[in-house]
Parts: C-alpha cells; sequence; structure tokens
C-alpha cells in the first residue's frame, strides 16, 4: 500500500472563531425547528443539524459550527468533537464530487487500496485532499455497508460498486 | 452515602464499608493498590484506561473498579495472575502510541505513567508499528501540548468540564486519531491550567515552565495561595533560591482545594524573583528627591525619628497605620499592636476594598467551608462573581449543582457565567444589591424591594420557597456590593431560615487572601477606613505607615492625597504609585520568602511556608514592623520567630485562641478559626437604615444581558500578575500566534504600559 491513510482531519488548519454566526432562510429555520422538537434533550438535535447547516453551506465553517453552538445552546468545542467524529461532517471545504472510499475489511480485501491510488492518480490529489478545481474530493471512510458488492465508493449519495479501474475511469470521466 | 454498612471481602478479608462506597476507593482505603489513569475522585466516571480491573465473583469478566458500586457480600479479588497479565497488556497498549520520550519530558520524574510503566511495563514493547506522529504545540500561552503522549484519560476535558464549567478543551478525532484539543487548536479559557495538573502524562504541561527544571531538583513547600480569599493549598517548586513553579498535585500536597488552582495561583509567581524586586531600603531624605538606598539600620532609624516628630508635633492620631489583606496574620498582628501600643493611635486600617467587620460582629451561623459549599443543597449568590474572582468557590458550586444537585440561587445584576448552573436566577437592576437583602430581612419588604429592583414579587417568594424546603445545608454568599446594614442583615439571615433540618452557613467574599485575616487581626478596627484616611492627609493624618500599597480605587481621584503628608512609609515589593510619594520604602518578602499564616473565606488558618530565602535584603513584614517598635523603645518578644507572633495571637485572639503551628501543620486537615456567633440580634435598625439606601437608589438603572467575558476580571494586570509576560497576552485578548509550535511569548509583542493603563484595579 503506497498511500497512507490520512483522514480528512477537520479544522487541522486553524480556524478564527469569529464573532459571525450563520442565517438561515425561514424554511430551513423551519426544518432545524422541528428537528428540535422531536427531542427531549436539545442536543439529541446536534447530527440533523449539521448535516442541515453542511447541506446550506456545503461544510461547518466557523459561522456555521457558531450558529450550531448558539443554536443548541452547547459549547463550540462540542460540536468540534462530534464534528470530528463522524466521517460525513465535513470541516473543510469538499468538492463538488465528493468520493468516499470504503476502506473496511471487504474492500480492502476486494483491492480497494488499488482503487484508491488509482482514484488518487487520476485525479492528482492525495487522501483527504480537493482538487485545485474544487470539483472532487477523495477520502477513505469506514464500511458503508455494501460488502457484498465489494470494492465501492460513494459519491455524494450514489453507491458505485464492484469497482474496477476500468469501472473507476469510466465513473470519473463521467463527471467531468 | 448513608450511613448505612454493608460488608465487602476483599482478597479473603471480611471489610465493612459504608453503602453506596465505590469499590476502587475502599480497595485503595483498605491497603490494596489499584492501578488506574483515568479514575478522578468526585468527576463523571471514564473507565477507559482499563487498568483498575478486578475479578469479583460471579461477574463474568474481569471489571473496572472504578465503576462498581459495593454491594453486600460481594467477593473481590485485587491480584492474581489474570489481573496482572490483562493490566500488563492494558499498559502496553496504551503506551502503543506513547513516544517514551520521558527524558526530555518536564513530566519525566513524576508522570503517573512512567511510574505505571515500571510497575506494570513489559521489558519490551511487542508493537512495531509506526506510531502516530503529532508535533509538539501550544494550546495558549499557558498550556503546551504533546499529543502523542496522550493515553486519553480525558480526565482534563472532565475537570474543564465540571469544574471549570468551561468546556474548553475536549477530545476531538476519532478511533487512533482521536486527540486532545479545541475547536480551532487555541484555547480561548481561563487559562486555570487544571488540565495541566490532573494529566497523568506529559501531554498537558506548563507553557511558563517548559524545560525550566526537572522535578526531583525541586524542592517541594507547602503553602497558600496569595491571590484570591478562597486559601488554595499548593506546593511552590523552588530551586537554589528560585521559585520555578507552583503546582497543586496530590503528590505533594492535600488541601481543600485538593489538585485545583487558578490561573493566579499556578500561574502568577514570576513576581517573587522579578527584578524588579526592591533590593535594599530606600530613603527619600527631601520632598521631591530621589529614593536613595540605605542600610536597614539607617531606614529604620529615620522612620522612627519621623513618626516619633510627627507624633510629638500633632499627637499620635496623627499617624495612621495602614495593613494589608495580601500580607499574613502575623504582620497585619504586628501592625495592629504597632498602632495600638507602641504609636497608640485611633487611626489604622486595611487596604480591602471593602470591610467585614459588619459581618464578623453580627455574625449569626458558622462559616461554610468549601467542602460544606460542594455538599450543599441550596446555595444562595448575593451579587460577587465567584468565577472570576474565587474559582474555587465557583468550582465547589458548580460541582455542587451539577454533581450534587444542589439548587442555586444567583441574585445579581449581570448573567455571570455561574447562571447558567442556575435554578433561579434574579436579574435585578444594577446596584441593588442591598434592595435584595432588604427584602430577605423581612417578607413585608418584597413588594417595593420587587419593584426598586425590576423584578416581579414572586421571583423573590420564590426564592424564600427553594430556602425554607431545603432539607441539608443552605449557603449564603456575597460579594462585596452589600453595605455595612445590608452585610449584618445576611449575617443575621440564619436565624430566620435556620430549622431542624436545615443548617444555614454564611460565605463571604472577600477579594484578598488574607481580608479575613486582615480582619481578625483587629485592622478593620480603626476610626477610619482607609478612604477617610486618605481624605484625612495634611489635616488630620500627618503621617502613614503602610504595609503594602494603596489599591487603585483607593487612589483614584485622591492622586494628591499621598502627597500632603509630612511623612510616608512604606512596605514593598515592587515600585508602586504609592511608593513614589515614600519618603522611606522598606523591602518586604513575599509569600514565598516567609513562615506566617492566613486566613481565607472559610475562617480556615492555614500555613504560608518559606520556600526560598529573602531576595536581596528583603524581611518579613511583621520583623519590619517588630524592629520599627524596637527603635521606638518597645520590645515586641517575637524574637525573630513567627510561630512566636502566631502563639501571641492565638493568646489574644479568642478566634485563633489554642490555634499553634504544630496544629496547623496538616493542610489536608485544615483548622477553621473559631468565631463568636452572636445572639439573634433586633434588626429593626439596620433594616430602617437599609430602607433609607433603598429609597434613595436610582430605579432607572439598565440591567446588563451580556455575560462578561471569561477571564475580564482574572487576567487583569496588577502589580503582581504585571510580572507574568504571559498575562499580558491574555489581557490583550488571548492573541492567536502564526504557529502554535513555538510559545507565543516569543512571537506577539503586547504594548504592557497599555496593558496596564487598561486594567483598573488592583491584583
Amino acid at each position: 500500500m503506497s498511500t497512507q491513510p490520512i483522514q480528512i482531519q477537520p479544522l487541522s488548519q486553524p480556524v478564527n472563531i469569529g464573532d459571525e454566526v450563520a442565517s438561515f432562510s425561514p424554511e430551513v429555520e423551519a426544518e432545524i425547528d422541528g428537528h428540535l422538537a422531536k427531542y427531549p434533550v436539545m442536543r439529541s438535535a446536534i447530527l440533523p443539524l449539521m448535516f442541515i447547516v453542511q447541506r446550506e453551506r456545503g461544510y461547518l465553517d466557523a459561522p456555521g459550527v457558531a450558529y450550531l453552538a448558539k443554536r443548541l445552546r452547547l459549547r463550540i468545542t462540542d460540536i468540534w468533537e462530534v464534528a470530528t467524529f463522524y466521517s460525513m461532517i465535513y470541516t473543510q471545504p469538499v468538492g463538488k464530487y465528493h468520493i468516499q472510499i470504503c476502506k473496511t475489511l471487504s474492500c480492502k480485501i476486494m483491492g480497494e487500496p488499488g482503487i484508491t491510488d488509482h482514484v488518487c492518480n487520476k485525479l492528482g490529489i492525495r487522501l483527504g485532499e480537493t482538487t485545485a478545481d474544487g470539483k472532487f474530493t477523495v477520502s477513505l471512510v469506514e464500511c458503508l455497508g455494501s460488502c457484498g458488492t465489494a470494492p465501492m465508493f460513494q459519491i455524494g449519495f450514489d453507491y458505485h460498486e464492484n469497482l474496477t479501474t476500468e469501472k473507476v475511469d469510466q465513473i470519473l470521466d463521467g463527471l467531468k | 452515602m448513608s450511613t448505612e454498612v454493608i460488608k465487602v471481602n476483599i482478597n479473603s478479608k471480611e471489610f465493612e464499608v459504608p453503602k453506596g462506597a465505590r469499590l476502587i476507593d475502599v480497595c485503595r482505603d483498605k491497603g490494596f493498590d489499584i492501578p488506574s489513569f483515568c479514575y478522578y475522585s468526585d468527576l463523571a466516571l471514564q473507565a477507559s484506561c482499563r487498568m483498575c480491573l478486578v475479578r469479583i465473583e460471579k461477574m463474568p469478566k474481569l471489571q473496572t473498579s472504578c465503576t462498581i458500586i459495593c454491594t453486600d457480600g460481594m467477593i473481590v479479588t485485587t491480584q492474581s495472575e489474570e489481573i496482572e497479565k490483562a493490566q500488563r497488556s492494558m499498559l502496553e497498549f496504551l503506551l502503543a502510541n506513547h513516544p517514551l520520550d520521558c527524558p526530555v519530558c518536564d513530566r519525566g520524574g513524576e508522570c503517573e505513567l512512567q511510574e505505571m510503566t515500571f510497575d506494570w511495563g513489559g521489558l519490551e514493547e511487542r508493537f512495531i508499528e509506526k506510531k502516530n506522529y503529532a508535533p509538539e504545540k501550544y494550546l495558549s500561552p499557558m498550556v503546551a501540548n504533546d499529543p502523542q503522549r496522550c493515553i486519553l484519560c480525558k480526565r482534563c476535558t472532565r475537570v474543564c468540564d465540571e469544574w471549570m464549567g468551561e468546556d474548553a478543551i475536549e477530545a476531538g478525532g476519532r478511533g487512533a486519531n482521536t486527540v486532545i484539543g479545541t475547536y480551532g487548536g487555541w484555547l480561548d479559557c481561563s487559562q486555570c491550567g487544571n488540565c495541566i495538573e490532573v494529566c497523568p502524562t506529559g501531554t498537558l504541561l506548563d507553557g511558563t515552565y517548559r524545560h525550566q527544571a526537572r522535578p526531583w531538583e525541586l524542592a517541594q513547600t507547602i503553602s497558600t495561595c496569595s491571590y484570591c480569599s478562597d486559601g488554595c493549598e499548593m506546593s511552590l517548586g523552588s530551586r537554589a533560591g528560585e521559585l520555578m513553579r507552583i503546582v497543586a498535585r496530590d503528590r505533594y500536597v492535600n488541601g481543600h482545594n485538593g489538585e485545583f488552582l487558578c490561573i493566579k495561583g499556578r500561574f502568577g509567581h514570576p513576581f517573587v524573583n522579578h527584578e524588579d524586586r526592591l533590593r535594599t531600603p530606600l530613603i527619600r531624605y527631601k520632598k521631591g528627591g530621589k529614593l536613595i538606598p540605605a542600610t536597614w539600620d539607617e531606614a529604620i532609624r529615620y522612620t522612627a525619628e519621623k513618626l516619633k516628630a510627627a507624633a510629638a508635633a500633632y499627637g499620635p492620631d496623627a499617624l495612621g497605620v495602614v495593613g494589608s489583606p495580601r500580607i499574613t496574620n502575623e504582620a497585619n498582628y504586628a501592625l495592629h499592636k504597632f498602632a495600638t501600643e507602641v504609636v497608640g493611635t485611633k487611626n489604622y486600617a486595611a487596604t480591602d476594598a471593602f470591610s467585614l467587620k459588619p459581618f464578623f460582629d453580627n455574625l449569626g451561623a458558622p462559616l461554610a467551608t468549601h467542602r460544606d459549599i460542594r455538599y450543599a443543597k441550596t446555595i444562595l449568590l448575593i451579587g460577587g462573581e465567584p468565577e472570576e474572582l474565587q474559582p474555587l468557590t465557583a468550582k465547589q458550586i458548580r460541582q455542587a449543582v451539577s454533581n450534587g444537585a444542589a439548587k442555586l440561587i444567583v441574585i445579581n445584576s449581570v448573567p455571570i457565567r455561574l447562571v447558567e448552573h442556575a435554578a433561579q436566577f434574579i436579574h435585578i437592576r444594577p446596584g441593588m444589591e442591598n434592595a435584595a437583602v432588604w427584602a430577605l430581612g423581612h417578607s413585608s419588604n418584597e413588594t417595593t424591594a420587587a419593584q426598586k429592583m425590576g423584578i416581579e414579587a414572586n421571583e423573590l417568594s420564590a426564592l424564600r420557597q427553594t430556602i425554607t424546603e431545603t432539607e441539608g445545608d443552605v449557603v449564603i454568599m456575597f460579594g462585596g456590593e452589600l453595605n455595612a446594614a445590608a452585610q449584618m442583615i445576611v449575617a443575621q439571615l440564619a436565624n430566620s431560615f435556620r430549622a431542624d433540618t436545615r443548617r444555614v452557613l454564611l460565605h463571604p467574599l472577600p477579594l484578598y487572601n488574607n481580608s479575613v485575616g486582615a480582619h481578625d487581626m483587629g485592622m478593620m478596627n480603626g476610626a477610619m477606613s482607609v478612604a477617610e484616611m486618605l481624605d484625612a492627609t495634611g489635616s488630620s493624618i500627618r503621617a502613614l505607615y503602610v504595609a503594602g500599597s494603596f489599591l487603585p480605587e483607593h487612589l483614584r481621584g485622591r492622586e494628591e492625597a499621598l502627597a500632603k503628608l509630612d511623612f510616608l512609609a512604606v512596605h514593598e515589593l515592587f515600585e508602586t504609585d504609592t511608593t513614589a510619594f515614600a519618603d522611606v520604602v522598606l523591602p518586604a518578602a513575599s509569600f514565598a520568602e516567609i513562615d506566617g499564616t492566613f486566613t481565607n473565606n472559610d475562617g480556615l488558618v492555614q500555613r504560608v511556608r518559606q520556600s526560598i530565602p529573602p531576595v536581596h535584603q528583603a524581611k518579613p513584614d511583621w520583623m519590619i514592623t517588630a524592629a520599627l517598635a524596637a527603635e521606638l523603645g518597645k520590645d515586641f518578644g517575637f524574637q525573630m520567630s513567627a510561630s512566636a507572633v502566631f502563639r501571641e495571637i492565638a493568646e489574644r485572639i479568642p478566634a485563633y485562641s489554642g490555634l499553634r503551628y504544630p496544629v496547623l501543620k496538616d493542610e489536608s486537615n485544615p483548622v477553621q478559626a473559631r468565631y463568636n456567633i452572636v445572639e439573634p440580634r433586633d434588626l429593626s435598625s439596620a433594616l430602617n437604615e437599609l430602607k433609607q439606601t433603598v429609597a434613595a437608589l436610582p430605579d432607572d438603572g439598565e440591567k446588563s444581558n451580556v455575560t462578561p467575558r471569561v477571564g475580564h476580571e482574572l487576567f487583569k494586570i496588577g502589580t503582581l500578575t504585571d510580572k507574568v509576560s504571559q498575562f499580558h497576552l491574555l489581557a490583550a485578548g488571548n492573541p492567536r500566534p502564526d504557529t502554535v509550535r513555538v510559545s507565543p511569548l516569543y512571537q506577539i509583542t503586547v504594548d504592557a504600559k497599555l496593558e496596564r493603563d487598561a486594567a483598573v484595579s488592583g491584583d
């Protein structure tokens, strides 16, 4: 295996927490209120809210984190703690297409390292990085629950299964 | 914990333990050593280090003893081949990513992981995989961080959350990549350094003491903090006459604060060996002239002569003697004795922000210790801001609320940070603390007071109800906002709230380490307050003998007061606004250089011990006063011994009777002064007086809705904290440097003068 398994390290870049707090449209606010209403303990809504903020802002930027902390009445470090735990929560900008390659056992056995190398070489980036044009980001993630069709990756929310290098080329070329 | 007793069998021996006891505590108490990293008494359980494994009969696997509550008939084995094997394997896992760089680690020599590895580690590591690499860095000017050494016990995150209520430091990332850190990588907190203290490895390190000394080179001296009135016990680490660091690690000291210290206690000590310390006595022979170095004999002789001349010309009452809430009981006692027995003046006072005399004169209930606060059921906080001014009290309040389900009621004009723990927050208009006390004094005042304070009347009745429904301890705390009449009413409040199932305890929140002691020594019994004395300079006050300096708030608006004096003698560590006018400046020894006692806001009389010899020609304050008295013809009989001074204190001051230094020897068993609890007083005149005060208060004050920023009081630059370079960074808003790999001190320059000007209060 030639590439080091580097996770997207959220917030490995210094982020200055400004006083800026994100704001959202009334529809989004209503959606957030809906989630908050579901839980007796407010902080339980942290994950759905993170997904909404991420959907609206692309990733959890500082104003987004400040918004979450304020809305959920949590410390900023509580948000950081959760955000860094999940590979689906981005604390750095990601490309338009986020290629998440499953690195868990079945995929690993079925040739994930080769696929990973191929994707990285093709795009000219390392794991955790985004292409200069902001189109692609590649990262390794834990099991995506598609072991029967290993190796596989996920682009956005779409599964691409039984991957081979040819198939990867085909998929990536189709996206360009 | 109940008083019910159950039987537990540990290693084939029967023990009787109280019901609800934790197994790890019981085993350790009974002499069976159980290793652990993550277990920390009185913090939330973690059970992540898996070192405290024991075998309990009828349980399928080895159990973590830190999570087990003893049950009747439990049969426990703490040592066996199986357990040892498990523990040795656990340690191997813990060391999997540890760099084993003990020779360059500041913690080497006092590291729990190192000691545990000696006891439980294997001879060689079997892991040959590459270790996770992460560079050393700074998390703030005070906290250095080496993430590789972390074993993820999360003690730091728990103390930050539970003790400090700040949650500034957390574990981020996942799995093998988990690191202790903070959002943005820069700690924006009160910089208490408790995470450093509880860290069992060298992961979090004192940023001000990096690579300065090895622990085994330091002589450890147990002493008491010289900043706020909580009086934390701490260990001064000194080497060759230099104070290197201050810690509260339980291997060195076991005070009532445990391992807790705040930023000032832990990091505020570099003033002791600072180059600006006064080196010799100084005399200004001519007004407006220069201060010229002199010998001690000359300075004492000159001072005595001048004081004698002033007394002869204007009478003894023209001489003022000013003590300080920063200096020891011994020093204040000597000054009081000097004022009353040598000079014979009735004008003496202590430079405190407020006097506790009306409170202690009418004390209707015992003082609460910090332990009492931790286990109190209801806590009423009137005014004050303990999280900035008395951090240990704030920590005890937080733990009482979050670990002990106590109810906190805050009466304040500002939503201070403790409000988030409060069951009830009575948000009054600014300056209305006296009105709140007036309303508490008698329920008939509630409606008027509520209107005045800008609150609903039922808020006050709810408060009253919470207190009267409490079973257990009620602690009433108050800050410096209360006037004399209000202090008297608070001191007597216990009489109206006491019941068979309810104990009422009082807890004043004075500002300085020995405010209570200065009161006890009688320094607040004089005819004039410090402000009155300063107003009278040049007329009824002609000469002043001051230990320490006046507070900035005393001198504000009275800049000319000291210039009007015929003679001013000052004991000081540094040149200050007061010494600028002094005719004689006598170099005093700091708390690290002397023996003595401080009395904290619990009334605990605690030892201050000499850690290093006095720097330059400094002398303890009481010795200077005694020398001056001798020059004026009165032998105090102290024989150069602080314990002799204290013996005399114990003989003369009823609250201290029977105390001797040997009685105060054990810091884990602090001794409370026995204050006289007075019979219930008639409060009608005090209530009337307070009514007038309240009526005169303007009722259009704006309530603040902004929670003050963390550190707005703690980081203020005073005479002492001014000598700590890191404080200037914090006072300037703790800016993040370009790189966190190097101490921010070397990257950021702060204009110290501007900082000093911006800070308004003494430290």
